[in-house]
């Protein structure tokens, strides 16, 4: 459940963020979707871009977690003897 | 409290299932409680909310006072309109809310939090609605351990109605700013809403009814930003709500008006209510804790009981860390407010601030763009005149509908061909074309300035000098 907001939340907040620039900067009039000018309604297509941004930044808080290790993994095999023995470890022996 | 003992985790070696480190989230209670504190609290919340669901009723000069109007890509704030080119008034007034977070945090601790975050107050709300309904903190425990009954199921119900209707106006009165809420009412009853302004309001009101019924201290202890953040702007001299550890300890029950020392004890006398009213679930005997959110109830209610006890109030006050550990009164704490972080954040905060109002008090009240018609360069037109074409993006950023003289200068013997006067409502913005006509020997071969002069005609001080190049080929 955690998970779900680690990668749903952050990624509202910075969509909001994104969404506020974008839209300051662009009017959505201008916008062209595959050659063809965007003909919905304004508040459509800020909403249609919000969820853009979420999605996009939801897609990046995902492989965020995908790929963050957790402390169990990384010292995984403390107090456990390592596996390698070194060059140098037969004279501590 | 979740920490697994390390005698445990020894013993269990070298099997590595994780355990999970988080404490099971348990359902926080709190205690109504009454007392200054919690009098500042309420204010804020009536403060607050008359703010947030009223100002968008107000009208002004025939349209809503505040409205951010999307659509349009105006936003209106009273006799102020914003518009997509003054995004810098909302950064720069986004910089300023910033930094009264960390001066007031600096000085006050989390005062924000405590007091006058939506969150806080929205959950104030919520709870008493809920205690309304379902009775006290005891009845409320027991009312949730006890099995599914006709009362049960009824004040579920109602408590999970009246919260609904709430989290609706408050997602009503979000929409409404953003579209005019006339409208939106008007449109509400003959179910002629919009698809999207629909979805825009079950989304920010079902978030409401989350964030303040179900999750509450868990928005604070996890989801929030500034919460995770806010230790940094903490120094030994901020106001945070601290137990006299010296005072209260050891703590113990005793009868009432038992006099501590005689029973080598401290002032506390351990009842366990500055925990019960936490809305977060901490005790603050433990001493600061990020779950903290300043709110006092645990002051409050400590005072009540050492009125009772005959004790001095204060065993739990806002005071600091240096005023703890050397004894010091209101008059030291207040003689440390000024301090060199306190002088930075006041002085940024000053300068930005008085930036900001200059800035809204001169801004322009007419914009003139041009543009030059990339289509055609220059070209002759009829008496061997050359000819190059403009557009001109006219705003009235204005209250008031103006009418604007339009001429061009620069070059002897200029003149222009399109309208010389210009009528705008308030508010308003047009693009419109302007061709521009010089004799051939006019000006120099290539790119010569010129200039076109938009004036009001009612207000001699609205005027606009924008240069432009005219090309003589």
């Amino acid at each position: 459940m955690y998970k779900i907001f680690w990668v749903l939340w952050p990624s509202f907040l910075v969509a909001g963020v994104a969404e506020g620039l974008f839209f300051t900067v662009i009017d959505p009039q201008e916008l062209y979707l595959f050659g063809e000018p965007v003909h919905l309604s304004k508040i459509a297509t800020y909403s249609i871009g919000f969820f853009g941004f979420w999605f996009i930044c939801a897609l990046s808080s995902l492989v965020t977690w995908f790929l963050q290790l957790s402390a169990a993994e990384i010292n995984r095999g403390v107090g456990v003897v390592c596996p390698y023995v070194g060059p140098n470890d037969a004279e501590k022996k | 409290m979740a920490s697994t003992p390390a005698s445990q985790t020894q013993e269990s070696r070298p099997s590595f299932v994780e355990e999970s480190l988080y404490e099971i989230h348990q359902k926080v209670h709190p205690r109504a409680v009454s007392g200054i504190f919690a009098t500042w609290r309420w204010a804020l919340v009536c403060l607050t909310q008359l703010v947030y669901y009223g100002m968008c009723w107000l009208p002004w000069n025939g349209r809503q006072a505040v409205l951010f109007d999307l659509a349009e890509r105006k936003f209106y704030i009273f006799g102020l309109v914003f518009w997509p080119q003054d995004v810098i008034f909302l950064s720069v007034l986004l910089i300023i809310s910033a930094y009264s977070l960390f001066l007031f945090t600096a000085i006050g601790g989390r005062l924000w939090c405590g007091y006058a975050c939506p969150q806080t107050v929205y959950t104030e709300i919520f709870t008493w609605i809920e205690q309304k309904i379902e009775g006290e903190r005891n009845a409320r425990i027991k009312l949730d351990a006890a099995p599914m009954s006709a009362r049960k199921l009824w004040l579920r119900v109602a408590k999970y109605s009246c919260w609904g209707l709430l989290a609706f106006w408050t997602g009503f009165t979000f929409v409404g700013y953003f579209t005019p809420i006339k409208t939106v009412w008007a449109s509400l009853w003959s179910f002629s809403l919009g698809p999207w302004e629909t979805f825009w309001m079950f989304f920010y009101g079902t978030f409401t009814y989350l964030f303040a019924g179900h999750m509450r201290e868990q928005v604070c202890k996890h989801m929030c930003p500034y919460a995770r953040f806010q230790g940094v702007m903490f120094d030994p001299d901020t106001l945070t709500i601290t137990y006299d550890t010296e005072r209260g300890e050891p703590r113990g029950a005793r009868k009432k008006g038992v006099d501590p020392q005689s029973i080598a004890r401290g002032d506390c006398v351990d009842c366990g209510i500055c925990v019960q009213v936490c809305p977060t679930g901490i005790d603050i005997r433990a001493g600061l804790q990020y779950e903290c959110i300043g709110c006092a109830a645990c002051i409050d209610a400590c005072d009540q009981v050492m009125e009772k006890m005959d004790y001095p109030k204060g065993l739990i006050r806002y005071s600091t860390e240096h005023a703890i550990a050397a004894h010091w009164g209101w008059k030291e704490i207040v003689g440390h407010i000024i301090r060199p972080r306190v002088i930075i954040y006041s002085t940024i905060l000053a300068t930005i601030c008085v930036a900001f109002v200059w800035g809204i008090a001169t801004k322009a009240t007419l914009r003139v763009d041009v543009i030059r018609d990339r289509a055609i360069l220059a070209r002759e037109v009829e008496g061997g005149l050359i000819e190059n074409v403009y557009r001109l993006h006219v705003i009235n950023v204005s209250e008031a509908p103006h009418r604007y003289a339009v001429s061009v200068s620069g070059l002897p013997e200029i003149d222009m061909v399109g309208e010389r006067i210009l009528e705008l409502p308030a508010a308003a913005a047009r693009t419109f074309t302007v061709q521009v006509r010089v004799p051939p020997e006019s000006g120099k071969k290539g790119s010569n300035q010129i200039f076109f002069d938009v004036k009001s005609l009612s207000n001699e001080k609205v005027a606009v000098h924008e240069k432009a190049a005219f090309l003589q080929p």
